[in-house]
């Protein structure tokens, strides 16, 4: 079973539908092109015009992509962009082989921050709820996230990311200066506006957001509509 | 809600009836009777075995699902604005019975399952069946999903001397629940803070929304029971599988303002201490005490709770220092085991003074030989020329319960453990944070 289908009668979005929410939402994310083939993955690469790039695998049924072999980076070339896409999808195929695949995103590669995540969900009792975290590989095992319901106010989500364990991250990153807790408040703000304005989605997932000095930007992004708990 | 302040009270019961899984029984009904006889007003009995007409504002129904619903559309009928039905063991269909009848006669239902019913002592009213637990009238009100921990909230405020202006035992909450009883208690001039017991609530946001408008004009205090469905849920997103319902339970209170405590005992602690003091702007507190030991404990206590030991100025160390050579001003104080009560008073003064603290934990050890009952005057007076708040810790049993009426009767709340004094000005800090918008 792919671990990405979830719930019963939930169902992912599909990439291009999830970047476009966000953009509707003001959530700043890497610029993000999707290849359903082979040949398109070589185009991208092309049109996006950026060295390096990630090649990642699309699919609203995988939630872990490096699990199942599906992320490529350090590509250089429209040829290594086609290597890569014919690699990834027979790692997953042979790793996820339920898994509904609707090719690779093509995205540059971006200067890393401290990763950290945004998303939403919808509790029976209390509705909407936006979530705050350090992100990456560490969110599911320590699970220090701080929570609000949803929509909040930028006040309420700056004091969201002074909550977590993990909070002396942000205020010292790089040469002891902060990331931008703006930015990252902006974020949490659009997240919950969505889920309290979006009934047909049930959850989302930002992650990971790269938080830097100045700004931040979100690199890949899940939305699960329908089939309420 | 003035349905649950009637002039006329009956009870329907039978002196006969046992329930053979059910609290319908002779002794539940007799209890009742006798606890309602201290109410203020009209009481009428109806013992169905005997049936005169149910006649009263309030009716209190201790009877099977089938005959209390028969019963309370009689005394709707009768005229009857409230229903307390202590009762329980409805069906689904049942309770969706005694829903149409309320909304059929417009009267209040407080139930089904209520067990204990309705406390309101500034008119008598209590519909507990255990006989001798009337509790003292006071500044805490309470709202309970469980019998159970109702009856040893109640047991406990009893015997630590807590004053309750109301207690309601909602049940099953076919109609009154936990929204309309925060509401009614915000009105209420004897309630100055509120403490909950609650399992689940009907509609998660409406309650939150009437919870934070009552908990700016007044504490609300919570203990959740019940755990989450914590890996219930399959994890489609990361967000959805590090969420557990407690977590969002958890902001959902702090949302609504309302301060979550661990236990029955933090319950009736706090919620009193909300009750008797003003809360604590700032987190400094100074710990004035005649003995080291329990106030290195509650210095302990101070840090590991977030809140901070102050560092008292040396305007006041020296005016201490000038009348009491012995004295040093090292937070936590020791005035010395032979501190009388002048001692105690003149520290207290000088120290709630200070602009760098912004409460004090107090500390009278009885047994350091030289304290005695009388003392007890001196710390009192120490705080009419305050507006900080301060909480006192009698270390020990015997010696807290020779001493607590007069503290509490001083409107200092007071402790056997210096942790417990900790906690209580814990939530009294985090209700300023409620009261400045702050709290999330």
């Amino acid at each position: 079973m792919p671990d990405g289908a979830g719930a019963p009668g939930r169902r992912a979005f599909p990439e291009t539908e999830a970047h476009a929410l966000m953009r509707e939402y003001g959530v700043p994310m890497v610029r993000t092109l999707l290849a359903r083939d082979v040949r398109e993955a070589a185009a991208r690469f092309t049109e996006l015009g950026a060295i390096p790039a990630v090649l990642k695998v699309s699919s609203p049924d995988i939630l872990h992509k490096t699990d199942v072999g599906g992320v490529r980076t350090m590509i250089r070339s429209a040829d290594e962009a086609a290597e890569a896409f014919d690699g990834i999808m027979a790692s997953v195929k042979r790793l996820a082989p339920e898994a509904a695949v609707e090719g690779v995103t093509v995205q540059p590669f971006v200067e890393r921050g401290v990763e950290v995540i945004v998303g939403g969900l919808r509790d029976p009792q209390f509705g909407p709820v936006v979530v705050f975290g350090l992100g990456g590989v560490w969110v599911e095992l320590f699970k220090d996230v701080s929570y609000r319901l949803a929509p909040t106010t930028r006040e309420k989500a700056r004091r969201m990311t002074m909550e977590i364990r993990a909070a002396p991250v942000l205020k010292r990153y790089r040469g002891g200066e902060p990331v931008d807790i703006d930015a990252l408040a902006d974020m949490i703000v659009s997240v919950s506006r969505l889920m309290a304005e979006r009934e047909d989605v049930a959850e989302v997932d930002v992650n990971p957001i790269f938080a830097r000095r100045n700004g931040a930007l979100a690199v890949d992004v899940k939305v699960l509509g329908g089939g309420r708990q | 809600m003035n349905a649950l302040r009637p002039s006329s009270v009956v009870l329907v019961g039978s002196s006969s009836m046992v329930e053979e899984i059910g609290m319908t029984a002779p002794s539940f009904f007799r209890g009742v009777e006798a606890n309602l006889r201290a109410f203020r007003g009209d009481i009428a009995v109806v013992d169905i075995d005997a049936p005169v007409e149910p006649a009263g504002d309030m009716a209190v129904i201790a009877l099977p699902p089938g005959l209390s619903l028969e019963w309370a559309e009689r005394c709707a009928s009768a005229g009857a604005r409230a229903i307390v039905q202590l009762t329980g063991g409805f069906t689904a269909e049942q309770r969706a019975a005694y829903r149409r009848l309320v909304d059929r006669f417009g009267f209040r239902l407080v139930g089904p399952n209520s067990i204990m019913g309705y406390i309101d002592t500034s008119i008598g009213l209590n519909t507990a069946f255990n006989e001798g637990i009337t509790p003292l009238p006071g500044p805490v009100s309470f709202i309970v999903q469980s019998g159970g921990v109702g009856a040893a909230v109640l047991d406990t405020a009893i015997s630590e001397g807590v004053g309750i202006s109301r207690f309601a035992f909602v049940g099953d909450k076919v109609d009154v629940d936990d929204e309309d009883l925060l509401r009614a208690y915000a009105e209420d001039p004897g309630t100055r803070a509120i403490g909950m017991y609650v399992e689940g609530v009907r509609d998660g946001r409406s309650f939150v929304e009437t919870a934070s408008e009552v908990s700016d004009l007044k504490p609300v205090v919570a203990l959740k029971g019940g755990m989450s469905r914590e890996g219930a849920r399959r994890a489609s997103s990361h967000t959805a599988s590090v969420a557990g319902s407690d977590d969002i339970f958890e902001i959902a209170f702090r949302e609504a303002g309302i301060l979550r405590v661990p236990s029955i005992q933090s319950l009736i602690h706090t919620t009193f201490a909300l009750a008797l003091q003003p809360p604590l702007y700032g987190k400094r507190l100074a710990v004035v005490s005649n003995v080291g030991g329990p106030a290195i404990l509650a210095a302990d206590a101070v840090v590991r709770a977030g809140l901070r030991m102050a560092s008292i100025g040396s305007d006041t160390a020296e005016t201490v220092h000038g009348t009491y050579p012995g004295v040093e001003l090292i937070n936590p104080v020791d005035m010395i085991a032979d501190a009388d009560g002048e001692r105690y008073r003149d520290v207290l003064e000088a120290v709630l003074s200070d602009g760098n603290v912004d409460g004090a934990i107090v500390i009278n050890q009885m047994k350091s030989c030289f304290f005695r009952e009388d003392d007890v005057t001196g710390i009192i007076e120490s705080l009419s020329k305050t507006d900080k708040p301060v909480v006192d810790v009698v270390p020990g049993g015997r010696d807290f319960q020779l001493l607590r009426r007069r503290f509490i009767e001083a409107g200092v709340p007071v402790y056997t453990d210096p942790s417990h004094a900790v906690e209580a000005m814990d939530a009294l800090h985090r209700y300023s944070l409620v009261r400045r918008g702050e709290y999330v």
